[in-house]
C-alpha cells in the first residue's frame, strides 16, 4: 500500500516536472509547439467539465455551447464594455455556470440518447445564437482582435504583471489554471459529494430514497460542468485573440466527450491524459492532414472495440488512477465467498427463530 | 406564398419522415443513436450522382443502387463494430461514441474520394405544375410521390411481411424474439441495413434539388434527432409525424424568417416540448 | 397510535386505476403486510407514499403530517425508506461506500464544509464510519466491506439492501417482497431480519409480499388489495377465513400460494 503511493506520488511529480519546467524549456523558441500543449491544457479544462456529468450517467454533447458562452462573454465585456480579462474570466465562466443552471433544472430529467440528443442541438442552438446577436456578436464575422491578458491588481498590489504577448506567460496562465481545476475536482471526487455523483449514476431511485436530494446534486454536478467550459472557452478566445460562431461547434463537443473515453471515463486524469495524448497525435499527423479527421475517427472506432475502458485501465491505471474496478474478478470472489458461512453474522438472530 | 411554403412543406416533410423512419428503426431495435444517418443520406447523394450523372445511367438504377450500397455499409457496420461493442459494453456511451466514429469516419472517406465541392444532377422530368397559384418543379413532385410510396412501402414491410414482425418482435422485447426461434443477429443486421439504406434512398431522392456536398452529413443528422425527439425515439408513428412536422415549420420559417432564425425557433420549441413531454408527442412515458 | 395514514388514495395511469380509494393504516411497532394478486396495485401504493409518483387524489399522514406529494428524499428525512422489488444496491461500489452514501442523512455539514473539509465535515466521517461498521456489523457483513457489491451472494445482497435501508434511522421501512426468491432456510433468516429492525430498531415496517407462507407468520396485520382497491384488512387468521380473499385469490389461477396455506 505505501509503496503503491510511493509509485503514485513519483509519477505525479514526474509529470508535473515534465509538464511545469521540461516543456516550458524545450518549447521556449518554439511557439508553435507551446501553444499545441496550451491548446491541450485548455481542451483537458473543458473535458473535466464532461467527464463529470459522465460521472452523473448523463451523455454530454454539449460543452462546446457553454465554451462558446464563455469566450463570448470574455471577448464582449473586454471589446465592448472595457472590462479586463481577469474580471471578464470569472464572469464568463459565472455565466456559463448560470445558463447551465437554468437549463439543468429542465434537462436534467431526460437520461440516455433525449439527453445526448438536447445536448448536441445545445451546441447548435448557441452557435445560431452568435451568428443571429450581431449587435454583440458580429454575427458571422466574428470578434477579432481580443487582447492578451493584461496586469492583475487587487487592492493596489500587483500580483501578475503585464506580460503582453509572451506565450511562456500564456504558457503557465493554462497550467495553473489546469492544475486548480484538476485538483478541485479531485477533491470534490475524493468527498461525499463525488459519493454522490456516482451513486446518481449507478440509481437514481436508490439516491433519492437515501434521502439524497439528487435534483440538487445533478444541477451541482452540470453547473460546474458548465462552469468549466465556459472558463476554457474564455481562456480560448484569449489565446486566439478571436471568437467565431464556428470556433466552438458540434464536432467540438464531440471530441470533449472522445478525451475522456480515450483516458477511460472511470479514471479522474482520463479526460487530461486523453486530451494530450490526442492533441499530440493531432500535431505529429498534422503532415497528413487530408486524413487527420478520419485517423480521429478510425481511433475513436478501434478505442471503443478493443479499449473500451480507455488508455488508464492499461497498466498505468493502476498507479495511477484509483483502484480497477474487480469486476472481471468475479469468479474468484464468488468462490470465496460460497465456501463462507453466512451465518456467522446473525447467530443471535437465527436462534430466536 | 402560403401554397408555395406547403408545397415546399410537403416535399421536405415527406423525406424528412423517410430519413427519420430510417433512425427510429435502427434506435428501436438496437438502442442505438446512428450519428452516422446523415453521412448514409449524403453517400445515398453520392450513387445516384455518379450512376445518373457521371456514368449516364437510368436515374431509378441509380436510386436503386442506393440500397445495396448502403444496406452494405449498414452490414458491416453492424457486424463488425456495433455487435461487439453492445455484447462488450458497459455502459451505455460506449455505442455513442462508437457511432460518432462511423459518421466522422463516412464524412472523410467521402471527403477525400468526393472532395468539398458541391456536386448536383441534371433534372429528371422537367417543368413546373401550378397548383392553387403556386409552382412546384416536377421533380420536387417526384420527390413527393417516391416518399410516400416509400413510406408506405416500409409501412407495408414491418406490419405484414415476416421478418417486418420479428424486427417489431425484436423491438419489443429481445429475449422473448430469441425464445420464438427468431435468428436475432440476422434480424438486427437486417434492421441495421434498411435504416441505413432508407437514409441512402432519402439522399438519393432529394439528390434531385439539394446540392450533394461531402459535409451535408452532419445538419441532416442534427434534423433526424431533432425529428425523433419531436416524435418519440423508436416509434414508428412519431418518426413520421416528427419528420413533416419539422419539414413543415422548416418550409415555412425559410418562407417567412431567415434560415438560423428558423433552427433557432424550432430548437426553442423542442425544449419546451421535452419540459412538458419528455418521451416526445407519440412516445411512450420511460423511467 | 397511527404512525402513518393513507386516506381515499386513487391513482390512475390514463386509462387505468391502479389504486382506487384506498384507506389504511399502520401503527407505531406494527408488522404490516399489502398483499393481493399480481397488479392489485403493492408497489404503486409503496410508489406513492414515497412520492415516485403522485397520487391522483387521497391524502397520505405520517405522525399527524401530510407528507402527499412532498419529494422523495424530504420523506426520507422524516423516516420513512422503501426498499425495492429487484434487489436494488450501488453496485459498482464497495460495501463500505454503499452504506456510507446511504448514510447521507448523518452528514451535517452542508457541501462546502465537505469540500474543504473542515473540522466539522471530519467529524461527520468519522461518526458515519462508525455507524457503517455498526450497520455492517449488524447485518452480518463486515467482512466484505470491501468488496464491490454486484460480487456478493443474493442474501448477503439482501443483507446490504436492508443496511442500506437502515442507514438512515427510519421510523418506518416500506419493504418490498423482502422474500421473494429465498429459499426456506434463506426466508427465515430474512424473517429474523425484519422481526429484528422492529424489536431492536423500534422500526415500524409496512411489507409488500407474495410467500404466504412468510406473511402469515411475521405479520401483525394484513391488508388484501386487488384490482387497487382494499377487500379486507385483519389479523393474519382472519384473513385466511376471509371469503373475498379467497375468490380473490382462487380466481386467479397462477397465484396459487394462498391455498397452500389456507
Amino acid at each position: 500500500m505505501n509503496q503503491k503511493n510511493y509509485a503514485r506520488i513519483v509519477l505525479v511529480a514526474t509529470l508535473l516536472f515534465i509538464y511545469l519546467i521540461v516543456l516550458p524549456i524545450i518549447f521556449r523558441n518554439q511557439r508553435y509547439l507551446l501553444n499545441i500543449v496550451i491548446t491541450a491544457s485548455l481542451l483537458s479544462c473543458a473535458s473535466l467539465g464532461v467527464w463529470i456529468t459522465f460521472s452523473i450517467g448523463r451523455i454530454n454533447i454539449g460543452q462546446g455551447a457553454f465554451a462558446g458562452i464563455g469566450g463570448y462573454t470574455t471577448a464582449i465585456l473586454i471589446m465592448k464594455a472595457g472590462f479586463s480579462f481577469w474580471q471578464s474570466f470569472l464572469l464568463a465562466g459565472l455565466l456559463a455556470a448560470l445558463i447551465g443552471f437554468l437549463f439543468g433544472l429542465v434537462i436534467l430529467r431526460l437520461k440516455g440518447v433525449y439527453f445526448a440528443m438536447l445536448t448536441l442541438s445545445l451546441t447548435e442552438t448557441f452557435r445560431l445564437i452568435f451568428l443571429n446577436a450581431e449587435g454583440l456578436t458580429n454575427g458571422g464575422n466574428g470578434i477579432m482582435g481580443i487582447p492578451r491578458p493584461g496586469a492583475l491588481s487587487i487592492a493596489g498590489i500587483t500580483i501578475i504583471p503585464n506580460f503582453g504577448r509572451s506565450n511562456i506567460f500564456f504558457y503557465y496562465l493554462s497550467a495553473t489554471i489546469l492544475i486548480i481545476v484538476f485538483l478541485a475536482v479531485w477533491r470534490l471526487y475524493k468527498s461525499r459529494i463525488g459519493w454522490i455523483f456516482k451513486a446518481i449514476r449507478i440509481s437514481e431511485d436508490l439516491t433519492r430514497s437515501c434521502g439524497i436530494n439528487i435534483v440538487k446534486y445533478r444541477i451541482m454536478a452540470y453547473s460546474i460542468c458548465c462552469f468549466l467550459g465556459g472558463i476554457a472557452g474564455s481562456l480560448f478566445t484569449v489565446f486566439y485573440q478571436n471568437i467565431f460562431p464556428a470556433s466552438f461547434q458540434v464536432n467540438d463537443s464531440v471530441y470533449f466527450m472522445l478525451y475522456c473515453f480515450l483516458g477511460g471515463l472511470d479514471y479522474l486524469a482520463g479526460p487530461i491524459l486523453g486530451a494530450f495524448v490526442l492533441t499530440g497525435a493531432f500535431e505529429v499527423l498534422r503532415f497528413i492532414q487530408k486524413y487527420q479527421e478520419g485517423i480521429y475517427a478510425c481511433i475513436m472506432i478501434a478505442l471503443m472495440l478493443w479499449l473500451p475502458n480507455g488508455l488508464m485501465s492499461l497498466n498505468l491505471g493502476k498507479v495511477f488512477g484509483k483502484r480497477k474496478e474487480k469486476e472481471l474478478e468475479t469468479t474468484e470472489a464468488d468462490k470465496l465467498l460460497k465456501s463462507y458461512n453466512p451465518d456467522s453474522g446473525r447467530k443471535s438472530l437465527k436462534k430466536e427463530g | 406564398m402560403v401554397i408555395q411554403m406547403i408545397l415546399n412543406g410537403l416535399m421536405l416533410g415527406l423525406s424528412y419522415a423517410l430519413i427519420a423512419l430510417g433512425l427510429t428503426l435502427i434506435f428501436a431495435i438496437m438502442n442505438i443513436l446512428n450519428f452516422a444517418h446523415g453521412q448514409m443520406y449524403m453517400l445515398g447523394g453520392f450513387v445516384v450522382y455518379y450512376f445518373y450523372y457521371v456514368f449516364g445511367l437510368n436515374y431509378f438504377f441509380a436510386l436503386f443502387m442506393c440500397i445495396p450500397t448502403l444496406a452494405l455499409i449498414g452490414v458491416i457496420f453492424e457486424k463488425f463494430f456495433f455487435r461487439r461493442v453492445l455484447t462488450l459494453g458497459r455502459r451505455e456511451e460506449s455505442s455513442m461514441l462508437l457511432a460518432m466514429g462511423t459518421a466522422l469516419l463516412l464524412e472523410n472517406i467521402a471527403l477525400i474520394a468526393f472532395g468539398y465541392k458541391e456536386q448536383g444532377v441534371p433534372p429528371l422530368i422537367h417543368g413546373v405544375i401550378k397548383i392553387f397559384g403556386g409552382y412546384l418543379p416536377a421533380d420536387r413532385a417526384f420527390i413527393i410521390l417516391m416518399s410516400v410510396l416509400l413510406i408506405i412501402g416500409l409501412l407495408v414491410f414491418i406490419y405484414k411481411t415476416r421478418p417486418g414482425r420479428a424486427l417489431r418482435a425484436l423491438a419489443q422485447d429481445k429475449e422473448v424474439t430469441y425464445l420464438m426461434g427468431v435468428d436475432v443477429n440476422k434480424i438486427t443486421m437486417l434492421g441495421f441495413a434498411v435504416g441505413a439504406a432508407l437514409a441512402g434512398l432519402a439522399g438519393g431522392l432529394l439528390a434531385l434539388t439539394f446540392p450533394i456536398f461531402s459535409g451535408s452529413g452532419t445538419p441532416i443528422t442534427i434534423k433526424s434527432f431533432l425529428m425523433i425527439m419531436i416524435g418519440g425515439a423508436g416509434v414508428v408513428p412519431g418518426a413520421i409525424i416528427g419528420g413533416f412536422l419539422l419539414g413543415m415549420v422548416e418550409s415555412f420559417g425559410y418562407g417567412l424568417i431567415s434560415g438560423s432564425m428558423t433552427y433557432l425557433i424550432i430548437f426553442a420549441m423542442i425544449i419546451l416540448l421535452l419540459i412538458f413531454r419528455p418521451q416526445g408527442i407519440m412516445g411512450k412515458p420511460w423511467g | 397510535m397511527a404512525i402513518l395514514e393513507v386516506e381515499n388514495l386513487t391513482k390512475r395511469f390514463g386509462g387505468l386505476t391502479a389504486v382506487n380509494n384506498l384507506t389504511f393504516h399502520v401503527d407505531k411497532g406494527e408488522i404490516l403486510a399489502v398483499i393481493g394478486p399480481n397488479g392489485a396495485g403493492k408497489s404503486t401504493l409503496f410508489n406513492l407514499i414515497t412520492s415516485y409518483n403522485r397520487p391522483t387524489s387521497g391524502k397520505i399522514i405520517f405522525e399527524g403530517e401530510d407528507i402527499t406529494g412532498m419529494p422523495t428524499h424530504k420523506i426520507a428525512k422524516l423516516g420513512i425508506i422503501r426498499t425495492f422489488q429487484e434487489t436494488t444496491v450501488f453496485k459498482e461500489m464497495d460495501v463500505f461506500h454503499n452504506v456510507q452514501v446511504a448514510n447521507h442523512l448523518h452528514f451535517k455539514s452542508n457541501d462546502l464544509e465537505e469540500f474543504f473539509n473542515s473540522p466539522r465535515a471530519k467529524a461527520d466521517h468519522l461518526e458515519v464510519e462508525r455507524r457503517t461498521r455498526e450497520l455492517l456489523n449488524y447485518f452480518g457483513i463486515e467482512q466484505y466491506k470491501d468488496e464491490i457489491a454486484s460480487n456478493l451472494p443474493h442474501g448477503h445482497l439482501r443483507a446490504l439492501e436492508m443496511a442500506i435501508a437502515m442507514s438512515a434511522d427510519p421510523k418506518l421501512a416500506l419493504l418490498d417482497e423482502p422474500f421473494t426468491g429465498m429459499n426456506a432456510e434463506e426466508t427465515d433468516r430474512a424473517m429474523e431480519m425484519v422481526r429484528g429492525i422492529r424489536d431492536q430498531k423500534g422500526v415500524t415496517v409496512i411489507l409488500v409480499e407474495h410467500d404466504m407462507r412468510a406473511v402469515m407468520r411475521i405479520s401483525d396485520r394484513i391488508v388484501v388489495m386487488n384490482f387497487g382497491e382494499k377487500i379486507a384488512e385483519g389479523k393474519p387468521a382472519e384473513i385466511q377465513q376471509n371469503e373475498a380473499v379467497i375468490e380473490a385469490y382462487l380466481g386467479k389461477e397462477e397465484e396459487g400460494e394462498l391455498e397452500d396455506v389456507l
